[in-house]
């Protein structure tokens, strides 16, 4: 038997082409939505791998560093690698800031690392060009995506930093490429003000008698040291010792710091279920909306298809063609309409899924279930004009 | 298959009570195999109700038909599958060719066979068959809108002829046709007729081509007369 719906495909290519076209585009939005959400999972595991850390030890009661602001003191890690099973702990601080850089803002993730010793966690773990941080100020790793090359100076607050190695796919939750610079520069660059607002905190601290008591001169100076300085850090990172699971260390650094403590499994919960949930939820609408809106295109095509064919089916069951092949017929073009839009769509998101500006990761598994739920939706859509067809009177290929 | 088609005191009578409309209020027709009737009428005399009845479309109110030895209708439908009925004893030619655009001569013609479960080299052999027959063959590539109407009209009797079936029902088949493609297109189904011994009812208003039949049934106000061998009956 042949295949009507394949005959009329070839008959008619250019309509279904063009049409698959425009449906391929819609396609390719959707894919390329859910790749948006995948992106932003990946972005999330990208930076809890590429962290190196084992376990987030956190401001109590917080959801920091990530989720929630969270501060501890940066003497903190000290006695956190005292504790059993640590085999590394260091202290990171996140500051997401604007940059302005050869005339544009570059948007970052600001990391302060301790640079001191090589492979502490925090640190970029693998680089692309140039070298790690080394010296204790100005020195910068930058991700690629921000745009800086070796060599570049780039300004934050009142600081200059030389770009000293570039790294890949080390970016924030929210897919903002990640600037690394030391850790002292970085505490500082947190709360560093500008000159006349310190100038400004002086003069308000030197007039309140308790903080500048006539008695005690020497007071005044400790109390605006201490306004200056910002001994607090974020996160303090930790590694553990082979050997040890990462309950088993999590749990004294609770009880004896009295801490927060976040394992791999635990962070990655608070990233995808809690930071990026109401991205995904929009994200979620926007492939219902679009999958509604490619069924009642589809449905809309394939009944006028249809219906620009009544004399045609008319004729078909009037000379004994059986509704079951009638249709099958619409169902196989509906199908074919879908198969060619989703070809197109798959193309066109891979295409441009680089060009955006926030990683779109198109998986092989979403592709699939992107090409069943595209098949549903098109058989589904069908089934108006397969009603329409049955409904044709083959009485109406004989006139009169 | 010695009978062709019978048909006696068929009616349709659409509606009830005081709107019913009588289409057919008891028409007798009998077609022999090899035969070629014409059936004329004015509009709205009910050819259109007869063919439809005939082609197992719609459902005669009473009567009884009866194709070959086998009784299709007596009072109700006596084949369960009508559309197996149209499919295999019943061809159909219409006032335009209607051929699938989206199909080839020949496939157009095959398609038939192929829905009744013929392979697909053995209904193209019966079509190319056909095509020869009736002159079209070297066209059996063609798609329909590179045909001229003529070759459309000999593709859709090929259509018709396809399946062997007993009876051929034809809808004005002359009516796009100028006078000397039309005498043709009449001389092409009295050849096939006579060829595959099939009964064939040819309804039209072409005045053309009415004096070639030798018998011919003129229908008005759902009662036919025929005509005939110098006969004339009322029914």
């Amino acid at each position: 038997m042949i295949s009507l719906a394949g005959r009329d495909i070839l008959h008619s290519w250019g309509k279904f082409v063009f049409t698959g076209i425009g449906l391929g585009l819609l396609i390719g939005v959707t894919l390329t939505m859910a790749g948006v959400y995948r992106g932003m999972v990946d972005d999330a595991q990208a930076m809890l791998d590429n962290s190196g850390a084992d376990l987030w030890v956190v401001q109590r009661n917080t959801l920091g560093p990530y989720a929630e602001p969270s501060s501890i003191n940066d003497d903190v890690d000290r006695s956190i690698r005292a504790m059993p099973g640590v085999a590394r702990a260091a202290n990171v601080t996140y500051l997401t800031m604007q940059i302005d850089h050869a005339g544009r803002d570059v948007r970052v993730m600001m990391v302060g690392i301790e640079a001191a010793s090589p492979g502490e966690p925090g640190q970029p773990p693998h680089l692309i060009a140039g070298r790690q941080i080394v010296r204790a100020h100005y020195e910068a790793v930058a991700d690629m995506k921000t745009g800086f090359d070796l060599g570049d100076v780039v300004h934050v607050r009142r600081n200059r930093y030389v770009i000293v190695g570039l790294t890949s796919r080390m970016v924030s939750s929210g897919g903002d490429p990640m600037l690394f610079i030391p850790l002292k520069d970085a505490q500082q660059a947190q709360f560093l003000k500008d000159s006349d607002a310190i100038v400004r905190q002086r003069a308000r601290t030197a007039q309140n008698p308790a903080l500048n008591p006539p008695g005690n001169p020497g007071m005044i100076d400790a109390v605006t040291a201490s306004q200056t300085s910002n001994p607090y850090v974020n996160v303090v990172l930790v590694q553990i010792k082979e050997g040890f699971s990462p309950d088993q260390v999590a749990e004294p650094i609770r009880r004896w710091q009295r801490l927060t403590v976040y394992t791999r499994a635990e962070m990655e919960e608070i990233l995808v279920d809690k930071l990026i949930a109401t991205s995904a939820r929009q994200i979620s609408m926007f492939l219902v909306i679009l999958s509604i809106v490619s069924a009642a295109i589809v449905a809309f095509i394939i009944y006028t298809l249809t219906m620009g064919k009544i004399r045609e089916i008319a004729v078909l069951k009037l000379i004994g063609t059986r509704n079951r092949t009638i249709s099958l017929m619409i169902l196989q073009q509906a199908l074919g309409l879908g198969l060619i839009g989703f070809v197109v769509g798959k193309i066109a998101a891979t295409f441009w899924a680089p060009i955006f500006p926030k990683y779109v990761l198109l998986l092989s598994g979403d592709s699939l279930r992107g090409f069943v739920a595209v098949m549903v939706i098109c058989a589904i859509a069908s089934l108006l004009a397969i009603r329409a067809a049955l409904r044709i009177d083959p009485a109406e290929a004989i006139g009169g | 298959m010695a009978n062709g088609i019978r048909i006696e005191n068929l009616v349709k009578t659409y509606g009830e009570g005081d709107t019913a409309v009588h289409a057919l209020r008891g028409v007798d027709m009998h077609v022999a195999p090899g035969e070629v009737v014409g059936l004329i009428g004015p509009s709205g005399s009910g050819k259109s109700t007869l063919l439809k009845c005939l082609g197992a479309v719609i459902e005669p109110t009473s009567g009884r038909m009866t194709i070959g030895d086998q009784t299709i209708y007596d009072n109700a439908w006596k084949i369960p599958d009508l559309r197996a009925l149209r499919r295999d004893r019943i061809g159909f030619i219409f006032q335009s060719p209607y051929l699938i655009p989206f199909l080839d001569v020949t496939d157009n013609v095959a398609l038939l066979p192929m829905l009744a479960g013929v392979t697909n080299v053995e209904a193209r052999a019966r079509a190319v068959e056909l095509l020869t027959a009736l002159d079209v063959a070297h066209r059996a590539k063609a798609m329909p809108s590179q045909l001229s109407g003529g070759e459309q009209q000999r593709v859709a009797i090929a259509r018709a002829l396809v399946s062997r079936p007993p009876v051929i029902l034809a809808d004005e088949p002359t009516a796009p046709l100028d006078g000397e493609r039309a005498l043709a297109v009449v001389k092409i189904l009295n050849d096939m007729a006579a060829r595959y011994q099939t009964a064939i009812i040819i309804v039209t208003h072409d005045e053309k081509i009415i004096p070639t039949f030798k018998r011919l049934y003129h229908i008005r106000d759902g009662r036919t007369h025929e005509e005939g061998g110098g006969t004339e009956t009322t029914s």
